[in-house]
């Protein structure tokens, strides 16, 4: 063989090795004696046994159960010839009451309705765009699901047809929230709120699949505004559930400045004639090196935590921002906001608690 | 460089010192590209081949001609999409190999429709599921080294399916000429055994006995094919049974990294 | 690019409800073939084969040539395949289709890599020239299993080919003329055939010998298996599609041997007739000339 061909190496080398050395240890000391494992201690050799059933991993092709009171879920199918629910996915159980299921430990993502999603515009069409948000199908959003200049709720016009470009054309960016779900599994957003819309002054980042740890997680909050140091102004993030995620300068939502300005009584009309022009704006405002630098650091923040197998959510981007700040400033020489390799593993070390 | 086959008879062992019944090394890793969907790198012996699944996605308006895409998007079902590239290194003579090559093609073709066969297409109207192979180093049982680690890369994408698609290859002793009837049959030929002796690539679903490819591609008396069946299935448990571990390994190892939340345990379902 | 129309849900239905009450929309036995006929052109090694509205032709031609650089004692031979869309407006010229690639690989996987053909008997002048032996199928009509009658075709035109008659005297190379010497037979090692078994049903319980068209839409899987009629099996693609259970697999392969034996007693009775039907014209020909003297 003239050329060697080296095996691709761990992610995480450090955690691999010291899994391998638990795993050794446990072998070499006879897994037989299995009752006397530590927790979070298995043997590789006895992973195939029945004991070890905490951890309960399913594979494709394993019978979950052959019991006729469950009903089979997503991740499962039922065998034409014996009736029993099977695995089809690798993952982990979950029930709800009767209903099996099977979490897969990585996969796309499957919309929900109420989802709140960031995507990007694929194709634009007569009456609507396709987007993509990361799902097995594009979703739709109609040109009647959003907010058209104008006044907040106006019928849709023809003119609105022709021009539809003019509001989100191919490689634009929105948060959007998951309206409804075709039968075959497709979804249809609304930006009919002024929370949604297109994405302006920031960066995006993708976090690839859902489930399997390093995903975005349902969670009560998916966007928030929070401050940033080193003198920048406030940040908005948007995590969404499909794990894309947004990070940009914070701008004073529509909704306050409409709420201001009511107070105001002062030309209400025309201020939110203003407010949808910028709405639908390709033109970033102007962004402070401060506030680039710390949107840059949150995006890599959020890169670390992928990298690591950690969960991204509001909490765990607060405090590894908080992390990540300390460490730029315990580090000698200029501020670094290079958070890949060595740094990643320091921060997600960091959090975890190790 | 004919391959030397009256050693067998004397010790029972192989070129590479094997039994009959003996699979080569077989290592195996997923999740090895970060940026796909699904990812996955499989050794047998030394044939090495990587695999990469993207999807299942709908083709955007951009990808393709209009008509592969409106074929692709107008089905009910998930179209799968194989691709195979050898790598000019992979083999000793380094021969380029088109990518419309004849043989190349029907590689494609075979593993895709073995694929869809086990996969729940039917969950996924529209879209396409991309499946891309690269074989870094062949030494034998190529075709059945790239089923496995597709099916590998499927299931770390999280695609449901029946079951494991495994296969592997099974020959027998002597050549098609020697109609020696006691010819014995061998398990996971490497590429002097596959040059020299007959053989047949199978590829079964999960544990079970159905075969979901069959191909031989070298003379071979009717009276041998049995036996060669009976070994090649019996070599494809071994490997889900390995190709499962992989999986297992790699999930209970998110379970306590707490990556992934635990699963509830069949036990404490049956209480209530 | 026009798609071939695909049967709606209820036609599969009805096909397959058929089938699980052992009724084939045509009326056949389930490993019953439709009525196989075969024709030889004048020329030799043309042969042009029926299999109910399934026809293909297969031509082949030789001419001499100078030998691959890595193979100088070889003799060259090649199977052409062109799916034109006088078969089915779905093929199109100049871009092979999966169908047209899995059935020329096939072929030589039969036919050439078999052995059948002596390729070191093409070989007139080592290293310089050799004999290139071509065949081109061409298919007139497609209504299912092309393989097995493309297959039929290739060996019974192979079979009947003459190659003109050559001699080497001092150096000097003589190809002759079909005047001046009887063209000669190639040298055949062993005729394999292809027997295409199509599956249906969940578990692909159902297994058919020689699908139409219809029947192709319809099927889960197939299995080609090419054997000769010693019980040699040349080749076997079971290509993807739904597992079929390995003892099924074992007596498709055992009917097929059959079918194969069945094969080749029809061709070699065939090329009896022709060569009979040649030889009396000469024969005639002959006697009518003693007379005249």
């Amino acid at each position: 063989m003239p050329i060697t061909i080296t095996a691709p190496k761990a992610v995480r080398p450090s955690y691999a090795a010291a899994d391998n050395a638990s795993d050794d240890s446990d072998s070499d000391a006879s897994s037989d004696n299995g009752a006397a494992d530590l927790e979070g201690d298995i043997p590789m050799a006895s992973s195939r046994r029945k004991e070890d059933k905490s951890y309960s991993i399913v594979t494709p092709g394993e019978v979950i159960t052959d019991d006729p009171q469950w009903m089979r879920g997503h991740g499962t199918f039922v065998s034409p010839s014996t009736s029993a629910i099977v695995s089809s996915v690798a993952g982990t159980i979950t029930r709800t009451n009767k209903l099996l299921s099977v979490r897969p430990l990585r996969a796309r993502y499957t919309p929900e309705v109420g989802d709140l999603v960031v995507g990007r515009i694929v194709e634009v069409q007569a009456k609507r765009w396709r987007v993509d948000v990361g799902a097995s199908q594009l979703a739709s959003l109609p040109l009647s699901a959003i907010n058209l200049p104008g006044g907040i709720l106006r019928k849709r016009t023809e003119t609105d047809e022709l021009q539809i470009r003019t509001f989100f054309a191919e490689g634009d960016l929105l948060v959007a929230e998951v309206q409804q779900l075709f039968s075959d599994g497709g979804a249809v957003l609304h930006t009919r709120s002024l929370k949604y819309g297109k994405l302006r002054n920031g960066v995006f980042v993708a976090v690839s699949g859902m489930g399997g740890g390093s995903g975005v997680v349902r969670s009560r909050r998916q966007v928030w505004t929070m401050e940033a140091a080193n003198g920048a102004g406030p940040l908005d993030i948007v995590l969404g559930v499909n794990g894309f995620v947004w990070i940009s300068k914070h701008v004073e939502t529509p909704e306050a400045l409409i709420a201001e300005t009511k107070s105001a009584t002062t030309g209400i009309t025309n201020l939110e004639e203003s407010v949808s022009t910028t709405m639908y704006s390709s033109q970033n405002d102007r962004i402070g090196v401060e506030t680039m630098r710390e949107i840059s650091r949150i995006r890599g923040v959020v890169t670390a935590l992928v990298e690591n197998g950690l969960r991204v959510d509001e909490d765990m981007l607060v405090r590894g921002y908080h992390e990540a700040v300390e460490m730029a400033m315990l580090g000698e020489g200029p501020d670094d906001i290079y958070l890949g390799g060595e740094r990643g593993e320091q921060l997600a070390a960091a959090l975890t608690g190790v | 460089m004919p391959l030397d086959t009256s050693a067998y008879s004397l010790a029972l062992l192989r070129v590479d010192g094997r039994r009959w019944n003996e699979l080569r090394r077989i290592h195996a890793q997923i999740r090895t590209q970060a940026a796909a969907d699904g990812s996955s790198y499989l050794e047998m012996g030394h044939t090495k081949v990587m695999c990469v699944v993207t999807g299942p996605s709908e083709p955007g308006p951009r990808r393709g001609t209009a008509g592969a895409g409106a074929a692709g998007a107008s089905k009910a079902v998930a179209e799968v999409a194989v691709s195979v590239v050898v790598a000019g290194f992979s083999s000793v003579d380094r021969k380029k190999r088109g990518r419309n090559d004849k043989r190349n093609l029907e590689l494609q073709s075979t593993i895709a429709n073995a694929l869809a066969a086990s996969l729940h297409t039917h969950l996924f109207p529209h879209s396409v599921i991309q499946v891309s192979l690269h074989v870094l180093s062949q030494d034998g049982s190529l075709l059945a080294a790239l089923i496995n680690a597709a099916t590998l890369a499927c299931v770390d994408a999280g695609i449901p399916m029946t079951d494991y698609v495994v296969a592997c290859t099974a020959g027998s002793t002597s050549t098609y000429a020697a109609g020696d009837e006691s010819a014995d049959p061998l398990l996971d030929l490497n590429h002097q055994e596959e040059q020299e002796l007959p053989g047949l690539t199978v590829a079964t679903l999960g544990e079970s006995d159905r075969v979901a490819v069959l191909v031989c591609e070298s003379r071979v008396q009717v009276g041998r094919l049995e036996g060669m069946l009976a070994v090649g299935v019996d070599g494809c448990k071994q490997v889900r049974e390995i190709l499962d571990r992989v999986v297992r390994d790699k999930g209970k190892r998110m379970v306590l990294e707490g990556t992934v939340a635990k699963g509830e345990g069949l036990e404490d379902m049956d209480l209530d | 690019m026009p798609r071939e129309a695909e049967p709606s849900l209820n036609e599969r239905q009805f096909i397959l409800q058929a089938l699980q009450e052992n009724l084939r929309l045509d009326g056949r036995e389930f490993d019953q073939y439709r009525p196989l006929e075969l024709t030889f052109g004048d020329q030799y090694g043309v042969a042009d084969v029926t299999l109910g509205k399934t026809r293909v032709l297969a031509k082949a031609s030789a001419e001499v040539t100078v030998p691959y650089v890595d193979r100088p004692l070889d003799g060259i031979f090649n199977i052409a395949t062109e799916l034109s869309p006088m078969a089915s407006p779905a093929f199109e010229v100049g871009r092979p289709t999966e169908t047209e690639v899995l059935l020329s690989r096939l072929l030589e996987k039969t036919v050439r890599r078999s052995g059948a053909l002596d390729t070191e008997s093409l070989c007139l002048v080592a290293g310089q020239k050799v004999w290139s032996v071509r065949v081109d199928v061409h298919v007139l009509s497609h209504d299912g299993n092309l393989i097995d009658a493309a297959c039929l075709a290739v060996v019974a035109a192979l079979r009947h080919f003459r190659k003109p008659d050559t001699s080497m005297e001092s150096g000097i190379l003589t190809v002759y003329t079909p005047a001046e010497r009887e063209p000669v037979a190639l040298s055949w090692l062993h005729s394999p055939f292809c027997v295409t078994w199509s599956y249906f049903g969940d578990e692909g319980e159902i297994a058919l010998l020689d699908a139409t068209w219809r029947e192709e839409q319809v099927r889960v899987g197939s299995c080609t298996i090419s054997l000769n009629r010693h019980g040699e099996i040349c080749q076997i693609a079971k290509l993807g599609g739904t597992p079929v259970e390995a003892v099924t697999l074992l007596q498709c392969t055992n009917t097929a041997l059959t079918k194969v034996k069945e094969f080749s007693s029809f061709l070699d009775k065939k090329l009896a007739e022709d060569i009979k039907r040649r030889d009396k014209g000469g024969l005639m020909a002959e006697l009518s000339a003693e007379n005249d003297r």
